[in-house]
């Protein structure tokens, strides 16, 4: 079977939270009136199935927390019905950090969603993972977009 | 890109130092030592000789501004009236520049060749003893007169401070534009003065930290072209690229080893950041760190043997050393603060890092011991310091109020930063070494 790629989205912690800590999490973006694209529909039910498609951590840290671990045990079991979906684990680092601890935070975040999805039974080969370090700030949401037909799009896997 | 490399053709024996004037700045010294510079002049006579006398009185100018970049050396103006003839480049008259409050003096001539090239001549010399400090030449291209005028400087710096000078250098950074969140980033590099700034990728894809190896002739960076940050090497000369390791790791944090034979880097290993080294050319990366955790911005000592870090294994990150080996690793920063991207000077004296506390970031030196920690900017976002060759400056990022990233340039001294100016926003500055 062919394999769709999605590409999951992303861990963030926001570290320009106002509030010391963990973050509240964020309103699961809207989901657009008018979706045509099959990617867009199967990121809707993962998002909406999966009760989001981020994860927040503390600030500097890369520890799942209780919250995460629900949101991603939700995420591991959609995967498992949709074999299909590949997904990449997004992940960011705190925006005050240095260049490239930011990158090495980001990429542990990611590592540790992605362990925390294998260990629920997520084939390894359906999930990959990377960082962006602080380079793309900024409201998680606004990270999924979709990219053009040769490379895949994506869903929030990752919630 | 072009490769800009120049024809210096040095001439006589190069420069020969004897042992720095006398008048040495101390390191923190407000007082800068005062310079003659009075106009070169040239052997060359009639109407080919004011032509000549035209190029000296630019590379005399070229040097004042190169001087008065520094904190230690103070030019005295150039004066049309100071004018001296050919042979009195090799035998100036001291007691006018003593009488002035010149510790050093500056004599060189420029002259034509008939294959259309330029002869340029340098001297530095002690005024108190009367003694010639060093001397310098160059058959250049009128167009490669800049530089031929930079390494003068240089001459000039070294007899003075006994440091090298950071003149004839290049400097890359990420050149940034467009709007937050969506920044279009592309490595760029320019000559130290500002001069021939080019563009080393295409701004398709994220770009970060550009490191050149010592000479300036190769650069290593991050790009996210394969999905993942990855370091490329660039090859300045011939414009070619290619990834430092074959496959789909995640790695970042390269720097060159001061022969430009090796790089260190970080590579993830699953949710484990550490440091490893690799020949400049590939092979087998060997591994040098182990810990749990995030060790990562890995700096040589100038001679090869120790490696300073940063590693987050004891909770907040602080700097560590190591052997070139990787064995010996041990702790050298205890603050409550966290230190981050760390790198040695030239000279070994000193380790800059970035200093932070919340969401402060400040630029910071210490010494390879441990001792003498000193904060140099009082900024709220500086990041990313880089040494010059002189180990007596830094360029690093400061993040301004607009949001936006410039690159600024620090003295040891205390004196204020200073903004470089660059086309565009512009971060992760580094300093190459001394050019051949």
């Amino acid at each position: 079977m062919r394999k769709i790629l999605l590409f999951a989205t992303l861990l963030a912690t926001p570290a320009w939270a106002q509030l010391p800590g963990l973050r509240k999490r964020q309103p699961t973006p809207p989901v657009p009136m008018l979706v045509q694209n099959p990617i867009e529909l199967l990121r809707a039910d993962f998002a909406a199935q999966s009760g989001g498609s981020m994860i927040y951590f503390s600030q500097g840290s890369a520890q799942l927390t209780q919250q995460a671990r629900t949101i991603l045990a939700a995420q591991a079991m959609w995967l498992r019905q949709h074999p299909e979906v590949a997904v990449r684990v997004e992940g960011h680092g705190d925006p005050t950090d240095t260049r490239d601890h930011a990158l090495a935070l980001g990429a542990e975040r990611a590592a540790e969603a992605r362990n925390y999805l294998i260990l629920l039974a997520v084939p390894a080969a359906q999930v990959s993972a990377m960082t962006w370090g602080k380079e793309r700030p900024g409201p998680p949401s606004a990270v999924m977009t979709l990219q053009d037909s040769g490379s895949p799009p994506l869903v929030p896997a990752a919630g | 890109m072009k490769a800009i490399r120049l024809k210096l053709a040095a001439f006589g024996a190069a420069a020969l130092f004897a042992s720095p004037v006398t008048a040495t700045v101390q390191a923190g010294a407000p007082a800068a030592t005062v310079i003659a510079l009075p106009p070169m002049t040239s052997p060359d006579a009639g109407a080919k000789g004011n032509q000549s006398l035209a190029y000296a009185w630019q590379a005399t100018q070229l040097i004042e501004t190169d001087l008065r970049q520094t904190s230690e050396l103070m030019p005295l103006s150039p004066d049309r009236k100071d004018y001296y003839s050919y042979p009195e480049v090799t035998a100036p008259t001291f007691s006018k520049w003593r009488d002035r409050g010149a510790k050093g003096l500056i004599t060189g001539f420029v002259q034509q060749r008939s294959d259309g090239r330029l002869t340029v001549g340098c001297y530095i010399y002690d005024v108190d003893k009367g003694r010639e400090l060093g001397r310098i030449g160059f058959v250049v291209a009128p167009d490669d007169l800049r530089r031929a005028a930079h390494k003068c400087s240089g001459l000039a710096y070294k007899g003075i401070t006994g440091s090298p000078g950071m003149f004839d250098t290049r400097i890359a950074y990420v050149a940034e534009t467009g709007a937050p969140g969506a920044r279009v980033k592309r490595i760029a590099i320019m000559d130290s003065d500002g001069y021939d700034h080019d563009y080393v990728t295409a701004g398709d894809t994220i770009v970060l930290t550009p490191r050149l190896s010592p000479k300036g002739a190769h650069l290593a960076y991050v790009s996210f072209q394969g999905g993942v940050p990855q370091v490329r090497i660039a090859d300045l000369d011939s414009g070619r690229q290619r990834p430092l390791l074959a496959g789909n790791g995640m790695t970042f944090a390269p720097r060159y080893s001061p022969d430009g034979s090796r790089i260190v880097f970080s590579m993830m290993l699953g949710a484990n950041s550490d440091i490893y080294v690799v020949g400049a050319n590939g092979g087998m990366p060997r591994r040098l760190t182990t810990a749990p955790g995030i060790d990562t911005d890995p700096s040589f000592s100038p001679d090869g043997s120790k490696i300073v870090f940063e590693s987050d294994r004891s909770g907040t990150q602080q700097l560590y050393m190591m052997n070139a080996d990787g064995s010996q690793q041990r702790r050298i920063t205890f603050g409550t603060a966290a230190y981050s991207a760390p790198e040695w000077s030239p000279d070994g004296n000193l380790i800059a890092y970035t200093w932070r506390f919340g969401d402060t970031r400040r630029i910071g030196v210490i010494a390879p011991d441990g001792a003498g920690e000193k904060q140099l900017t009082a900024g709220s976002a500086d990041e990313s310091p880089s040494w010059a060759a002189s180990s007596r400056e830094l360029v690093f990022q400061r993040t301004e109020a607009n949001g936006r990233p410039a690159i600024y340039r620090v003295s040891l001294d205390g004196s204020q930063p200073r903004r470089m100016t660059i086309p565009q926003d512009g971060s992760d500055p580094n300093w190459s070494g001394a050019m051949d």
